[in-house]
C-alpha cells in the first residue's frame, strides 16, 4: 500500500520532471523562433517596403535636337553643355503630345509630369553621340516622383482632388500618355549612379557610398596598425604591472562607451582644437577608428592567445628574437583572426549614424567627394536625411537605402565568416 | 612655397629609404673588406643585413618626424604671439580682443580669402611682416628637421659595423612603438574626460551640479532669442535618467529571456544543423546598423503596437517607450545571447557529466549546474548589456519621445540621455548657452555610468568566476 | 600548412605600404586645396529650399553644387561666426533673425554679412483627415497650450493657475470632446520659437489679466505667455519628418503642429485647422490672412565673396523669380512667396549685398 503509493508519487514526480524539461526545452525553442521570426519580420517588412523605390516609371518621347542647341565637337564641354535648355526642350516635346492644350496652367501641369532632372537624360545621350544632333531621337524621360507613386498604385486614385498631390487634370494627361503605351517600368539604376538630390527621382546613394569608403579607409589606416601594435604588446610583451592592467582595463571600457560619445570627442579634439575641417571623412574615419580599436585589440589579442605555445617555442628554440617570433610566426599563423576581427570592427563602423551627426557627416552633399578631406556624407546618415524628407517618395527610397547598407555590411560579414571558416586552425 | 613644402615631405619619406639602401651596402660593404683583410678568423656579423638597414631608416625618419609633429604642435601660437605684438606695435592697440580680429582679418589676407580692400592699411602693411615670418618659420622647419635627419643618418651610419647588435636596437624601438600605440587607449580616455568635463564645468558654472543630477524637472526652455521669454529653462536631468533606465529595463525584459534562452538551447540542445543556421542568423542581427532599427521602430513597431493596444484598450501615447525598448531589447538579444553562449561552452563539461550520473534530467542540468556556474558571466553580459542600450542613440532618436516626462507607464512617451544630447546639439538655438553646454554634462554621466557598469561587470567576473583547471 | 601560407606576409612590405599609404594622407591633408565649393549650414526649417536651390545652382551653372549641412539656426550661425578663411562656411541659414548677440559676435571676428529673407513659413495646427476639423481661436491656441491660464470664468485680474485643460472642449463647449494632445516642436526647435511667438503671445492678448501684467511685469509675462504646458497635453515630437504623420495616423486624436510645407506635402493624410476662422492655406499665409507665420532667412559672408567662386551667383539664383517667385520651384517644396514688391528689395539688397547692420 505505502510501497505503492510512493510508486505512484514517484512516477508522478517523475513525469513532473519531465514536463519541467518539455517545457524548459519548449521555451528554448520558442527564444530561438521569436529571435528569428523578428529578423525575418524586420527583413521582410524593410524589403517589401523598398520594392517601389527600385523602379521608376518614364515617357518614352521623341526628341528633336535642333542643330542650333550645340555643336557636335562643344558637347565635351561642360560650360557649353550646361548652357543649353535641355529642360525646356523635354518640356516642349512632351507639350506637343497634347496639342489642344493652350492655357498657360495647363501647360505647367504637363511640364510638371516630367521629373526636374528629365533634361539630363537628353543631355546624357548627346554626350554619348553627339551624331544625333540634328535629329529626332526617342528619349526614355523620367517622370516626377508623384507621378510615378500614382503609377506605382501608391496614391489612391479615388480620394477627391483637394487631398491628392496628383490633380484630375494631370490625371487625364497620365492616363493618355499610359494609354498611348508612352509610358514603362524600368529599373532605378539612378539609385546607385547618382548622389543625392531634392528630387525623389533623381536621387541616390553614390556619393554616400563614396563617402563611407573614403571614411572606411581612414578607419583601417589608423585602427588597423594602432589595434594590431597594442595587441602584440599587450599579449606577448608586456610586463604584468599596474600599467597594463590599467591599460586592459581602458580598452575593455572603450568597448564599451556609448557612440555618441565617442562623436562628442571628435567634435571637441578633432574640429574645435585641432581644427581638422567638418564633414569630412578624415574626421569621421578618426572617430570611427577610435571606436573600432578595443574591437580590433580584443580581437587580436584573442587571435594570438590561440597559437599555441609550442611554435612559440619552437622558433625560440631555432635561435629567433621574441621579436622575430611575434613577426615570422605568430603574427602570419593569428592573421585570419585578425582579419577577421578588423572586418568586423569595420562593418560596426560602417553602420554607426550617432557620432557623425555630431562632426557635421549630417550633409546635403551631391557630388562624389574624391578624397579624405573632401565634404562628405556616409550611408546611414544618407538613410537618417531620407527618413526625414517630407516627399512621400523618400520613404520607400529610405527602405531601400536601408537594403543596400544591409546588403554591403552582410558581403562585409560574409567575407569574415568566409576567412574564418577557411583558416580557422584548432591546435 | 607650396612646391618647397611638397618636395620637403617627399624628402623625408625619401630619406629613410635611402637610409636602408646606405646601411645595407655598407654592412655588405664592410662584410667583404673584413673577409679580405681578417683572412685568417673571418668576422661573424651580429645582426643581419636588413637590420642594419631599418635602423638606419628608423634613425632618420623618427627624430624628424617627432620634430614636425612638435612644430606643428606648437609654432601656430609663437606665430600669433609674435603677429600680436607686431600689430599693436603698427597701430598702437591694445587691446587683446581687436587684436585678435586683426590678426584673423590678417590670416584670412594671407589665405587669399580676404580681399586688400576689406582690411586696414595697417593690417595690410603686417602682411609683409607676416607672410615674411611664415615662410622663415616654415624654412627654420624645414631646415631644423632636414638636419635632424641627417644627423640621425650620420649618427647611426657610423654605428654600422658587422659587431653592431642592430637587430637588438630596432627591436627595442620597435617595442617603445608598441607601447605608445596602446597608450592610445589610455589617450582616447583621457580625451574624452577632458573634453567633456571642460564643457560640463562652464554649464555646471550655470547649473549646480545637484540641481542637474536630482532635480526633477527637465526643461532647457532658455531664451533663443533675445527679449524672448525662455520658460522655465529647468535642468533637473532626473526625468532623463528615469525615461533612459526605463526603457533599458524594458529592452532587458525583451532580451534577457530571450537571449539567454536562445544561448541555453542553441549550446545545450540543438542539432549542429540548427545551430549552424541560427547562430549566423543571430550573429546577422547584431551586424544591423541602429539607424536601421529606429526606422524600424518608429515606422512598424510603435504603430502596430498603438494600433493593437486601442484595439484591447491600452491608451499607448505613439512615441511610447514601450516601442523604443520593445526594438532596442531586439538590438540586444544577440549581444546577450552570443556572450551567454560563450560562457555557457566555458562550462567543462564534466559538471554535466556529473549531473547527468545523479539522474537528473537536461532541464534539471542546465537550471541548477550549468547556469550557477556560468552566473558571474551571465551577469557580466547583462551589466555590459545594460551599459549598451543606456548609449544607445539612433533608435531612441527616431521613436522615442523629446518630452521629458517623469512617469512610470510604459505605455507613456519618456525622453532619454542620449536623445537629449542630440537634441541640444543639433537645434535651433544659441550655441554657446547653457542648452548646448547641457549636452556635453549628459555625455559625462553617460560615460561615467558605462565606465561604472564595466568596472562593475568586470569586477564580478574576476571575484566569482570559477576556476576550473 | 599550405591555408597559412597565404599569409605568410612579408611584414617589411605591410610597414612600407602603410607607410606609403600614411605619406599619402598627411600630403593631401596638410595642402589645403583652396575650396572650389560653396558651404551652407543653419536651420532644418530652411534645409529643404536650400538644398533645392543648390541643387539647381549646381545643375545650371558652371559652379559645383553647394554643401547643405543641417546644424540648426543656432550652431549654423556660431559656426558662421566662427571666423573668416576657408574652412568657416560661406552662408548660414535661420529660420529666425540674427540675435543682437550674435551679430555683435560676428562683427568681433570682423564679419560683415548680408541678410537675405526667402519667404514665409506658416505654422499649422493639424490633425488626420478622418477626424473633425478644429476651428480654434488664437485665445484656444492659448489656453490649449499655456503652463499657467488665468483661472477659467474669471475676467480680471485673475489668479494664474496651472493649465486646467485636459479635453478640447473644456475649453469651448463646441470643441470636440477629445483629450487635449499636441505633437510640437521641441524646444530647440525655431518652429516652436515662432509658434511661442505668434500664437501663444497673440492668444494671450485676448486675457485682459495678462495685458495688466504685462504693464506691470513684463518679464514675468513673457515667462507666462511663452511657456508650454509640460503635464502630457503637449508632446514635445520630431519637427517636420516623416515619423511625425505616422505618429499622427496612429493617434486620430492629436494634433500636429508643424511648418506650411509639411502640411502641403502630406495633404491627402492631414489638415490644418482654421485659426481665426482661416484656413492655413497658401493663398491666406502669403496674404497675410494667416495669423501664424515666420519669416525664413540666410546670411551670406561678405568676405569669402570673390574667393570661393559663386556665392553671389548662389544669391541670385536663391533671389530669383523661378526660384523663390509666386511660380518657383521653392514653392512646389512649401515656401510660401514674399510679396512682389518686397522680393524686388531682396533681390537688389541682396545681389548688391547690402551690409547687415542691427
Amino acid at each position: 500500500m505505502t510501497d505503492r503509493s510512493t510508486q505512484t508519487a514517484q512516477s508522478k514526480h517523475l513525469k513532473k520532471r519531465y514536463r519541467a524539461e518539455k517545457r524548459f526545452k519548449f521555451f528554448g525553442l520558442a527564444a530561438i523562433c521569436s529571435a528569428a521570426g523578428i529578423l525575418l519580420v524586420l527583413i521582410g517588412g524593410l524589403t517589401q517596403m523598398s520594392i517601389p523605390a527600385f523602379t521608376h516609371h518614364y515617357v518614352k518621347l521623341d526628341i528633336a535636337i535642333p542643330e542650333t542647341t550645340i555643336q557636335a565637337e562643344q558637347v565635351t564641354d561642360p560650360v557649353a553643355m550646361r548652357k543649353v535648355n535641355w529642360r525646356g526642350m523635354v518640356r516642349k516635346a512632351l507639350r506637343n503630345e497634347f496639342p489642344e492644350v493652350t492655357d498657360r496652367s495647363g501647360k505647367r501641369a504637363i511640364g510638371n509630369l516630367l521629373s526636374g532632372g528629365a533634361g539630363d537624360a537628353v543631355r546624357d545621350k548627346v554626350l554619348n553621340d553627339p551624331t544625333i544632333i540634328g535629329s529626332t531621337v526617342e528619349v526614355a524621360l523620367p517622370l516626377s516622383d508623384d507621378v510615378d507613386l500614382l503609377l506605382k498604385g501608391l496614391i489612391d486614385r479615388s480620394l477627391l482632388e483637394e487631398n491628392r498631390v496628383v490633380s484630375d487634370r494631370e490625371l487625364t494627361f497620365i492616363d493618355h500618355l499610359e494609354a498611348t503605351g508612352r509610358i514603362d517600368r524600368r529599373i532605378a539604376w539612378f539609385l546607385f549612379t547618382s548622389g543625392d538630390s531634392r528630387e525623389a527621382e533623381m536621387a541616390g546613394l553614390r556619393s554616400a557610398a563614396v563617402g563611407t569608403l573614403l571614411t572606411m579607409l581612414v578607419t583601417l589606416l589608423f585602427s588597423f596598425p594602432l589595434g594590431v601594435m597594442a595587441a602584440i604588446y599587450l599579449e606577448e610583451i608586456a610586463p604584468k604591472n599596474r600599467l597594463t592592467d590599467l591599460i586592459e582595463v581602458n580598452i575593455n571600457n572603450l568597448a564599451a562607451v556609448p557612440s555618441i560619445v565617442f562623436g562628442l570627442l571628435g567634435l571637441a579634439v578633432f574640429i574645435n582644437f585641432f581644427h581638422l575641417p567638418r564633414s569630412a571623412p578624415l574626421v569621421g574615419g578618426m572617430v570611427l577608428a577610435l571606436m573600432t580599436l578595443p574591437t580590433i585589440i580584443i580581437a587580436t589579442r584573442a587571435a594570438l592567445a590561440a597559437v599555441p605555445p609550442s611554435i612559440r617555442e619552437a622558433a625560440l628554440g631555432v635561435g629567433a628574437s621574441p621579436i622575430q617570433v611575434i613577426f615570422h610566426h605568430v603574427l602570419p599563423l593569428a592573421m585570419p583572426g585578425i582579419l577577421t576581427g578588423t572586418i568586423i570592427g569595420l562593418a560596426q563602423a560602417a553602420g554607426e549614424t550617432a557620432p557623425l551627426l555630431m562632426i557635421g557627416m549630417m550633409a546635403f552633399i551631391v557630388d562624389t567627394p574624391m578624397w579624405i578631406n573632401d565634404k562628405a556624407t556616409v550611408l546611414p546618415a544618407q538613410i537618417y536625411m531620407w527618413a526625414n524628407n517630407p516627399e512621400r517618395a523618400f520613404q520607400a527610397k529610405t527602405a531601400a537605402g536601408i537594403i543596400c547598407l544591409m546588403v554591403f555590411l552582410l558581403l562585409m560579414n560574409a567575407l569574415a565568416i568566409y576567412l574564418r571558416k577557411k583558416y580557422e586552425k584548432r591546435w | 612655397m607650396e612646391l618647397i613644402g611638397l618636395m620637403f615631405l617627399a624628402l623625408i619619406f625619401l630619406m629613410p629609404l635611402g637610409a636602408n639602401i646606405y646601411g645595407r651596402t655598407r654592412i655588405r660593404k664592410l662584410m667583404i673588406t673584413s673577409a679580405q683583410t681578417q683572412s685568417e678568423e673571418s668576422v661573424k656579423q651580429h645582426s643581419l643585413t636588413a637590420f642594419h638597414g631599418l635602423f638606419m631608416s628608423m634613425c632618420v625618419l623618427l627624430p624628424a618626424l617627432v620634430i614636425i609633429l612638435c612644430w606643428l604642435a606648437f609654432a601656430p601660437m609663437v606665430i600669433s604671439s609674435l603677429l600680436v605684438s607686431e600689430i599693436s606695435r603698427l597701430t598702437g592697440e591694445t587691446d587683446p580682443r581687436l587684436l585678435s580680429i586683426f590678426v584673423s582679418k590678417l590670416e584670412a589676407l594671407y589665405e587669399g580669402v580676404l580681399k586688400a580692400e576689406f582690411v586696414e592699411p595697417e593690417v595690410r602693411q603686417a602682411l609683409g611682416y607676416y607672410s615674411a615670418l611664415i615662410a622663415r618659420a616654415n624654412i627654420f622647419l624645414y631646415v631644423v628637421a632636414i638636419f635632424t635627419a641627417i644627423a640621425g643618418f650620420v649618427i647611426s651610419a657610423r654605428q654600422i659595423s658587422p659587431r653592431f647588435a642592430a637587430r637588438d636596437k630596432v627591436e627595442v624601438i620597435i617595442k617603445r612603438l608598441m607601447q605608445l600605440a596602446s597608450g592610445v587607449a589610455i589617450l582616447t580616455t583621457i580625451g574624452i574626460i577632458l573634453s567633456l568635463a571642460f564643457e560640463a564645468s562652464r554649464f555646471f558654472d550655470v547649473v549646480p551640479i545637484s540641481e542637474f543630477l536630482f532635480g526633477t524637472h527637465w526643461s532647457p526652455q532658455i531664451a533663443i532669442r533675445e527679449g524672448q521669454a525662455g520658460g522655465s529653462g529647468a535642468f533637473g536631468a532626473i526625468p532623463l535618467f528615469a525615461g533612459t533606465l526605463m526603457i533599458t529595463f524594458i529592452a532587458m525584459l525583451l532580451a534577457v529571456p530571450i537571449g539567454l534562452m536562445s544561448a541555453v538551447y542553441l549550446s545545450e540542445y540543438a542539432s549542429k544543423r540548427l545551430r549552424n543556421i541560427a547562430k549566423p542568423a543571430i550573429e546577422l542581427l547584431a551586424g544591423i546598423p541602429t539607424v536601421v532599427y529606429g526606422f524600424f521602430a518608429a515606422l512598424f513597431v510603435a504603430p502596430f503596437l498603438r494600433n493593437n493596444g486601442s484595439v484591447i484598450g491600452l491608451e499607448l501615447s505613439s512615441e511610447s517607450a514601450l516601442a523604443a525598448g520593445l526594438v532596442m531589447g531586439i538590438m540586444i538579444i544577440p549581444f546577450i545571447s552570443s556572450l551567454s553562449d560563450d560562457v555557457i561552452n566555458s562550462v567543462p563539461q564534466n559538471l554535466r557529466d556529473g549531473a547527468s550520473a545523479l539522474g537528473a534530467t537536461q532541464a534539471e542540468t542546465i537550471t541548477q549546474v550549468i547556469l550557477p556556474a556560468a552566473l558571474p558571466g551571465i551577469v557580466s553580459a547583462i551589466l555590459l548589456a545594460i551599459s549598451r542600450a543606456i548609449g544607445e542613440t539612433m533608435i531612441v532618436v527616431m521613436a522615442a519621445g523629446v518630452a521629458a516626462n517623469l512617469t512610470a507607464n510604459p505605455f507613456e512617451s519618456v525622453t532619454t540621455v542620449t536623445v537629449q544630447i542630440v537634441m541640444l546639439l543639433v537645434g535651433d538655438q544659441e550655441f554657446d548657452s547653457a542648452k548646448t553646454l547641457a549636452a556635453f554634462a549628459l555625455g559625462l554621466v553617460l560615460f561615467f555610468v558605462t565606465l561604472m557598469l564595466n568596472v562593475l561587470a568586470l569586477y564580478i567576473v574576476r571575484k566569482y568566476k570559477e576556476q576550473y583547471d | 600548412m599550405p591555408e597559412t601560407k597565404a599569409f605568410q606576409l612579408n611584414f617589411t612590405k605591410l610597414i612600407s605600404n602603410i607607410f606609403i599609404a600614411s605619406f599619402f594622407l598627411l600630403g593631401t591633408t596638410f595642402v589645403a586645396s583652396a575650396r572650389d565649393q560653396i558651404v551652407i549650414v543653419g536651420s532644418s526649417t530652411v534645409f529643404p529650399f536650400s538644398t533645392s536651390v543648390a541643387e539647381q545652382f549646381g545643375r545650371n551653372t558652371e559652379f559645383k553644387t553647394p554643401i547643405v549641412e543641417s546644424t540648426g539656426s543656432g550652431g549654423g550661425l556660431k559656426l558662421f561666426c566662427a571666423g573668416i578663411g576657408l574652412e568657416h562656411p560661406d552662408v548660414t541659414n535661420a529660420s529666425r533673425r540674427i540675435k543682437k548677440s550674435e551679430f555683435d559676435n560676428c562683427q568681433s571676428k570682423g564679419i560683415a554679412m548680408t541678410e537675405v529673407v526667402i519667404g514665409y513659413d506658416g505654422i499649422v495646427v493639424a490633425n488626420l483627415k478622418s477626424a473633425a476639423t478644429l476651428n480654434l481661436s488664437l485665445k484656444q491656441i492659448f489656453m490649449a497650450t499655456a503652463a499657467k491660464v488665468p483661472a477659467p470664468g474669471c475676467e480680471n485680474d485673475c489668479a494664474l493657475v496651472e493649465n486646467p485643460y485636459k479635453m478640447w472642449s473644456d475649453i469651448d463647449p463646441s470643441l470636440p470632446a477629445k483629450k487635449i494632445e499636441i505633437l510640437g516642436p521641441p524646444p530647440t526647435s525655431g518652429t516652436r520659437d515662432a509658434f511661442q511667438e505668434l500664437a501663444m503671445q497673440g492668444g494671450s492678448k485676448s486675457f485682459p489679466t495678462l495685458n495688466a501684467l504685462k504693464k506691470s511685469n513684463k518679464s514675468e509675462w513673457k515667462r507666462i505667455v511663452h511657456t508650454v504646458r509640460e503635464d502630457g497635453g503637449w508632446i514635445d515630437s520630431g519637427e517636420n519628418d516623416n515619423l511625425m504623420v505616422n505618429k499622427l495616423i496612429a493617434n486620430p486624436d492629436a494634433v500636429g503642429v508643424f511648418g506650411y510645407s509639411f502640411l502641403e506635402q502630406n495633404a491627402d493624410k492631414l489638415k490644418g485647422s482654421n485659426v481665426d476662422g482661416v484656413a492655413p492655406t497658401f493663398e491666406n499665409i502669403a496674404d497675410g490672412k494667416y495669423n501664424i507665420s515666420r519669416s525664413l532667412y540666410f546670411y551670406v559672408k561678405h568676405a569669402h565673396i570673390g574667393t570661393v567662386p559663386g556665392i553671389k551667383e548662389f544669391v541670385e539664383e536663391f533671389t530669383s523669380e523661378n526660384a523663390f517667385g509666386e511660380e518657383g520651384y521653392l514653392i512646389d517644396k512649401g515656401l510660401i512667396p514674399l510679396f512682389e514688391e518686397e522680393r524686388d528689395a531682396i533681390r537688389t539688397q541682396g545681389v548688391a549685398l547690402k551690409k547687415l547692420e542691427l
